[in-house]
């Protein structure tokens, strides 16, 4: 699935306020997202999903005719498009809540354009199953659907371990992921103790990836902290 | 408790005291009686002695016994009258004149044995003996009340010491008992009051059972409860209304300003605007993006002061926590201006904190854009996790511009302007310091602010009790 294809998808938008309406639809609209639709109130929602059936709301918590987390629950009895709640309310048990229920993410107010388009952008990847099918590094190639590197035109394949850490690292390609979230991406939900186990794993697959294992160029130790994946560029 | 204890003991010696005060006293008034009798009867002499030496001045003459003027004048004084009783015949040889007509003439063995112990026809007697006869001097009928039967055990004479101790003991034994009794009941009277008193300052409600010799004081008690009670709720409602209120307004703020931030973010990648309106569209998104930040750390502040803020408790691993706070400081720090060094020793891999992840997040958060607030042109800055077996030590440290002794001193110990009833008209610093602080309260921890170690620069500590350590 290409970027295009994310841009493609149906977009509700539900907010009472009909400015915040028509901003957040030409914020989408700028980001490259074709395809949105925009309602003020419960009823029309519930009619807009079942007519027309989005493939993210994005659902405003307080509406004249009721509130977001009951349509949330309405609309889950018949479809299972992700919703991001983009509400005012920020309090803890708020958020919660949206996210209790099973929301894919929730954003408080006032929140900045870009960040709206990011995490749109990021739900509907990780649903629709969008991940980089291949990356192209400085030496090697990392080729995810097949799950192998290919260096020198050798292909070399990643056992189940490190397919996750490579993913963790280039899902956050150019910035630091620390050693617990990659522990954590590897290991699961205790992922305390697992440093030296996840240093052998580096290992191995610097052995994998570069040119010169012991004077790493894409997949650098940032000290204490944790490792950077540093892409050549994106292959699609 | 303690204090009954003390005013029993206090009690106790003030009897002892008195009891000894008492006795003191009694004996003085006993002395001072007794010396007033002799005096009193000693103005010429005793009753017996007047007898004996009214014998000794009687003196037998041809004409019979005569008394010279002089003992016949103390016989007259005192108002008595003699008569004096011949060994042999057993009669009365020589009289007074004022001598009673009821009084015998002549006498047998045991009138005079019963003269001699008591009284003779009622008149209170004394003997004085010579040679041939025995002198018998009568004093008016009230005149004197006498002791006919002075005999005593010898044993009880020879005991008299212990005796009168026992006496001593029992009485004072006696005494204690009385007292212990006569106030057992004002103690447990005043045991409850005393109870109540002291759980007053607690903020526990208090009742204390109006009945008793006490119960005006339990009813005053009482009423003091009530009116705390009654105070309190009014100032949690007062502070719930208060943060609510900032609650409100900090959620109403959000859509106008998303407005704001959204259209102001939007003309700033504009490719129709010219690159000057673009900049000022940058500054009105980042005034807006100010605005957000402070409307919610007053709102965060708010609901942590008035322990309004829930707090989501689990095992926390303080190196993780640490370091994922840094990794995304140091991703957000493109231009690389703020080199950051992070170290942790091995204790602190260990280590569990008991708290909130994400208000923990919030505080390594605050302390280093803090960093980045006060040193716009970059620094150096170190982030530090150390643990001992009970503390583990969070510390963001720079060695960028610092603060002067007399800030440092004011940011310690002066009260936020949120939380002081001072006046608002002092440069006011952010809310930064003061969410760190009140998150590391309200996680049982404390937080120190001090320069950096190399002398320059910036050095904030947090301390937090370790919950647990666990291994892998």
């Amino acid at each position: 699935m290409t970027q295009n294809s994310i841009r493609q998808k149906r977009l509700l938008l539900v907010d009472d306020e009909q400015a915040l309406r028509d901003m957040v639809s030409s914020f989408l609209k700028e980001g490259g997202f074709g395809n949105i639709r925009a309602v003020g109130t419960v009823s029309e929602a519930l009619k807009t999903v079942r007519d027309w059936q989005p493939e993210l709301v994005i659902l405003d918590v307080m509406l004249p005719d009721g509130d977001g987390f009951t349509l949330f629950e309405a609309l889950r009895r018949f479809t299972d498009a992700p919703v991001l709640f983009l509400t005012a309310r920020g309090e803890d048990a708020d958020r919660l809540r949206g996210l209790g229920l099973g929301a894919d993410d929730y954003m408080v107010k006032p929140f900045l354009p870009q960040e709206l388009l990011l995490r749109v952008a990021n739900i509907l990847r990780r649903y629709y199953k969008e991940t980089p099918e291949a990356v192209q590094l400085a030496d090697s190639r990392i080729d995810f659907e097949r799950a192998e590197v290919v260096k020198d035109g050798e292909h070399l394949p990643l056992t189940a371990k490190e397919f996750s850490i490579l993913q963790a690292l280039c899902r956050n390609a150019g910035r630091i992921v620390t050693i617990d979230g990659l522990c954590e991406a590897a290991w699961g939900d205790n992922p305390y103790g697992y440093e030296n186990s996840l240093m052998a794993h580096i290992r191995r697959i610097r052995e994998k990836i570069e040119k010169n294992p012991s004077k790493p160029v894409s997949l650098l130790t940032v000290k204490g902290l944790g490792y950077k994946l540093i892409l050549k560029e994106k292959a699609r | 408790m303690r204090s009954i204890a003390k005013l029993i003991r206090r009690f106790a010696a003030i009897l002892a005291l008195s009891t000894l005060l008492l006795f003191v006293v009694n004996l003085l008034l006993l002395l001072l009686v007794a010396w007033q009798q002799t005096s009193a009867t000693g103005s010429s002499t005793g009753p017996w002695t007047l007898a004996r030496e009214t014998a000794a001045a009687l003196q037998k003459t041809q004409n019979g016994y005569v008394l010279p003027d002089e003992a016949a004048a103390a016989l007259q004084a005192e108002n008595a009258w003699a008569i004096y009783i011949d060994n042999t015949t057993m009669t009365v040889v020589w009289h007074s004149e004022n001598l009673p007509a009821e009084i015998p003439t002549a006498y047998t063995a045991s009138d005079i044995a019963a003269l001699t112990r008591g009284y003779l026809q009622d008149y209170p007697t004394a003997t004085g003996e010579s040679e041939t006869g025995l002198l018998v001097v009568g004093f008016p009928k009230d005149r004197y009340w006498k002791h006919m039967y002075p005999l005593w055990d010898m044993e009880l004479i020879r005991n008299a010491p212990y005796l009168l101790l026992a006496v001593l003991v029992i009485n004072i034994t006696l005494i204690l008992l009385i007292y212990v009794v006569a106030n057992s009941k004002l103690l447990r009277s005043v045991k409850p009051i005393a109870d109540g008193i002291r759980a007053l300052p607690s903020g526990k409600d208090v009742y204390v059972k109006e009945k008793g010799l006490l119960s005006d004081l339990a009813a005053d008690i009482n009423g003091t409860s009530e009116l705390l009670r009654t105070q309190r709720q009014e100032l949690r409602k007062t502070e719930r209304a208060r943060a609510n209120w900032i609650t409100g307004v900090s959620h109403d703020i959000r859509t106008p300003l998303s407005m704001v931030m959204g259209y102001a973010g939007q003309l700033e990648e504009s490719d129709r605007l010219a690159p000057e309106d673009r900049k000022k569209a940058a500054v009105i998104r980042q005034q807006s993006v100010r605005i957000r930040n402070l409307v919610n750390d007053l709102n965060l502040a708010s609901k942590l002061e008035y322990n309004m803020q829930p707090l989501h408790l689990e095992a926390i691993s303080p190196v993780a926590l640490a370091r994922q706070c840094a990794a995304d400081f140091v991703n957000a720090d493109l231009e690389g201006d703020y080199p950051l060094e992070y170290t942790c020793d091995a204790q602190a891999d260990a280590a569990r904190i008991n708290g909130d992840k994400d208000l923990l997040c919030r505080a390594v958060q605050n302390l280093l854009s803090n960093v980045q607030a006060h040193n716009p042109d970059g620094c150096r800055v170190f982030v530090r996790v150390a643990a001992d077996e009970s503390t583990c030590r969070i510390a963001v440290e720079d060695d960028g511009a610092g603060l002067s002794d007399e800030q440092l001193e004011a940011l310690q110990n002066t009260p936020h302007y949120m939380m002081s009833d001072g006046g608002t008209t002092e440069p006011r610093h952010g809310l930064g310091l003061l969410i760190v602080r009140q998150i590391v309260l309200s996680h049982g921890g404390a937080v120190t602010f001090a320069h950096g170690k190399a002398g320059g620069g910036f050095c904030a500590e947090m301390t937090f009790p370790v919950c647990k350590r666990t291994g892998r």
